[in-house]
């Protein structure tokens, strides 16, 4: 089976391990549970009549790009970069995160994931700022671990992305 | 015109016109048309060969690539020519080849060394543990309590040992590669496992040993070792149950190196299927065993007993040597101040010398004499002797027999500072001894009374003759006869000329012993043989003859004279007899001839 190695990445609190957990287990808590270092888990997907072997590595979520440790990052075939849509530095962040991500590992499929859609009327994002996130190559995806809304596609097309771009 | 030189000369009439300039053209090709067309060949093909290297310069590197991507024909062609061109190169400058293999070879031979010290180190301590600490002695006690072989008791506690799982972990994305599992046991999330490695290996990494080659080498989870071996582009990580040798992470770099081998390709192609890898599976799965190492426990257990054994032994030879060597320092020392003539003031050891000190006689034995009579090797021995001369017996005497040599039938021996002699010895002997002991260090006085003196042979017969002459009297008297009288005179004369064939120093002097016969008492015998002694000592002083001191000596009727009859033998008896003595004139005691 093919597997394929995806790195979340993005500050503290985000959702990147809500996500994985909504994903993987189809479950959710709102229990908050900082990651230490990286934690890995499995999600199988069929993607192109092709089964996939996701390899999703949650990163510890820190404060900012300097803080990411970029060893876990190596040998990864795709990103999800995941953003708080309640707290705009989270957004602001990104752009730095993925500076960093494209120097160490190079371009790799990349995805935005606007998490906490179910608290939209709480999203501080506008629209001058999707306009800014369009300019860079991925695609963005509003997710809610909470209802699992977006979450399952955002991460198949990632899927889709690596498979297409792998030999 | 002066004439193109690549052209034949034109004729000689000079004239330029074109119907001549044709006419030469032709003339020309009909004589060297050949030539020219050959000329124009060579050099196209001249040109073309610049042109050839050019293209093949061009295309050479997609050449190589294509060659090399459709079979390794061209790796197997070049093979020699790179090899020369490396061995030449080497050998012309090898800084140059150095610094260019320096960044791949320090950190390979670092790794090298780390891992070689590492196994020495881990082996080391396996012995310690087992062989000295707590729970090997817990073991030795349970041997022998069960009356189980040590070396079975220590397998059944700690030498089996069981790789259960083995994993190939893509380096760079943690991927897993391949996986084995030993058969009893449930099957774990190898991929999830496998990417949790590699990053715990990275985290560690970035944490304790940032910007090192080096990396998480190995674990223990309870029971359960990790070891981890790293190659450039695969991780091999093994669970192990047990104890393990320091030879199986070797095995396991071995396997490793064995997958980089066969699977160079897979490897570096890798992008996410791990369909290629289905064949290391049987690599990998050679290194899951149970391993009961018997042989080399037993030989750990065993190396600590004997290490023990050697080492009593060797305190047991060493307080040997050390208690021998006393004994015989000491018994030596002992002997050596024993030793007439020598006396020792300062002996002290060193580690394989003996030192020696003190004061000896010439004519004591030498130290090293005395030492090697004992057995001792003398060549060890240094000495310093400063010279002496000892009053002991035995040096004295030693000293008295090189100033004079005692004749055959005399013993010389001392007691205190008196040289004693014993046995018979002619008189000029004895004038010898006297006069040359006195000189000897260590000798106060000379003893002859225990000597015979022995005559000279002419005044031999003049003492036989003395000793023959009896003084006969009537029973019961002790009057002297006239001829009795007359006999006694006589003997004066017999002194006087063995005196004068002895010399100034001596003395002839007469032992005169008086005789009764058997009849009447014993008592009454002994005062007249007194009376008879005393009557011819007097007459005998009167006359100015030496008698002997004290004098008279009547024996009455012991050790009578012999005779043929009882008439007869009481006739000799009724007598005084004489016997010469002589002696030397200064204090010595009288001697009996």
């Amino acid at each position: 089976m093919i597997q394929k190695k995806v790195c979340m990445v993005g500050v503290f609190a985000t959702g990147k391990t809500s996500l994985v957990r909504r994903f993987v287990h189809s479950k959710f808590s709102d229990q908050y549970l900082s990651t230490v270092g990286v934690k890995i888990d499995r999600k199988p997907v069929r993607v192109k009549e092709q089964d996939v072997n996701l390899l999703l590595w949650d990163l510890e979520g820190r404060d900012g790009a300097q803080d990411i440790q970029t060893s876990y990052l190596r040998g990864s075939s795709g990103v999800l970069y995941v953003v708080d849509g309640t707290r705009r530095e989270t957004l602001v962040q990104i752009a730095e995160i993925h500076e960093l991500v494209s120097k160490s590992i190079g371009d790799v499929p990349s995805a935005i994931a606007l998490n906490k859609a179910d608290l939209t009327s709480a999203w501080i994002i506008n629209d001058g700022d999707r306009a800014e996130l369009g300019k860079r190559p991925w695609h963005v995806f509003e997710t809610s671990a909470l209802t699992g809304a977006g979450v399952e596609r955002a991460f198949v097309w990632l899927a889709e992305q690596m498979g297409s771009v792998a030999s | 015109m002066t004439g193109d030189p690549d052209r034949p000369m034109a004729p000689a009439n000079g004239d330029d016109s074109p119907t001549d300039a044709q006419e030469f053209a032709r003339l020309r090709s009909l004589l060297v048309g050949r030539e020219q067309a050959e000329l124009e060949r060579l050099r196209r093909e001249i040109r073309d060969r610049t042109l050839t290297a050019e293209n093949v310069g061009r295309h050479l590197p997609e050449a190589i690539a294509l060659r090399a991507e459709s079979d390794d024909q061209l790796a197997r062609a070049l093979m020699p020519t790179l090899e020369d061109a490396f061995t030449e190169s080497v050998q012309r400058n090898p800084q140059q080849i150095a610094q260019a293999i320096y960044p791949t070879l320090g950190p390979a031979i670092r790794k090298a060394i780390a891992e070689a010290i590492g196994g020495i180190v881990e082996g080391i301590n396996r012995a310690l543990e087992e062989g000295l600490s707590v729970r090997g002695l817990k073991w030795r006690i349970e041997a022998w309590r069960s009356g189980v072989p040590y070396a079975q008791v220590v397998m059944k506690h700690a030498l089996v040992y069981r790789v259960e799982q083995a994993y190939l972990i893509h380096a760079e994305t943690g991927l897993l590669l391949s996986h084995v599992t030993a058969p009893d046991l449930a099957a774990p999330d190898a991929d999830v496992i496998a990417g949790m490695l590699t990053a715990i290996r990275d985290f560690a990494r970035d944490s304790f040993a940032a910007g090192t080659d080096g990396g998480l080498h190995a674990f223990r989870v309870g029971d359960l070792s990790v070891i981890v071996e790293a190659g450039p582009r695969a991780l091999l990580a093994a669970v192990v149950r047990g104890h393990h040798p320091p030879a199986l992470a070797e095995r396991l770099q071995e396997t490793l190196e064995l997958v980089h081998l066969q699977f160079a390709g897979p490897l570096a192609r890798f992008s996410g299927d791990a369909a290629p890898f289905e064949s290391a599976r049987a690599i990998l799965a050679e290194c899951l065993e149970t391993v009961v190492d018997t042989s080399g426990k037993t030989h750990r257990g065993l190396v600590p007993r004997l290490a023990w054994v050697a080492v009593f032994v060797a305190l047991a030879f060493v307080g040997y040597i050390l208690i021998a060597s006393q004994i015989k320092w000491r018994r030596a020392l002992a002997t050596l101040r024993a030793e007439p003539g020598l006396v020792v003031l300062d002996a002290h050891r060193g580690l394989r010398t003996w030192h020696l000190q003190g004061l000896r006689d010439p004519l004591a034995r030498p130290a090293s004499v005395v030492l090697a009579g004992l057995g001792f090797d003398t060549s060890r021995v240094h000495e310093t002797w400063a010279p002496y001369i000892s009053a002991d017996p035995g040096v004295v005497l030693r000293r008295a027999l090189r100033v004079v040599t005692a004749p055959k039938g005399v013993e010389l021996s001392i007691a205190g500072d008196t040289l004693i002699a014993t046995g018979a010895a002619p008189v000029d002997w004895i004038d010898a001894l006297h006069a040359r002991v006195a000189a000897i260090p260590g000798i106060g006085a000379v003893s002859d009374t225990r000597l015979t003196v022995i005559l000279p042979l002419a005044v031999q017969p003049v003492a036989d003759s003395v000793a023959a002459s009896h003084v006969f009297f009537e029973t019961g008297s002790s009057r002297l006869s006239d001829a009795a009288q007359a006999m006694l005179r006589g003997l004066g004369g017999s002194l006087r000329t063995i005196e004068a064939s002895l010399g100034p120093a001596w003395r002839a002097e007469l032992d005169v012993v008086g005789r009764t016969d058997t009849t009447g008492s014993e008592q009454l015998n002994r005062a007249l043989s007194d009376d008879r002694a005393r009557v011819a000592t007097d007459f005998l002083l009167h006359a100015g003859i030496q008698t002997t001191r004290p004098a008279p000596r009547g024996i009455g009727t012991t050790n009578p004279l012999p005779a043929q009859t009882l008439e007869e033998r009481a006739r000799v008896n009724r007598s005084v007899s004489f016997a010469v003595r002589v002696r030397r004139a200064e204090p010595g005691g009288e001697r009996k001839q």
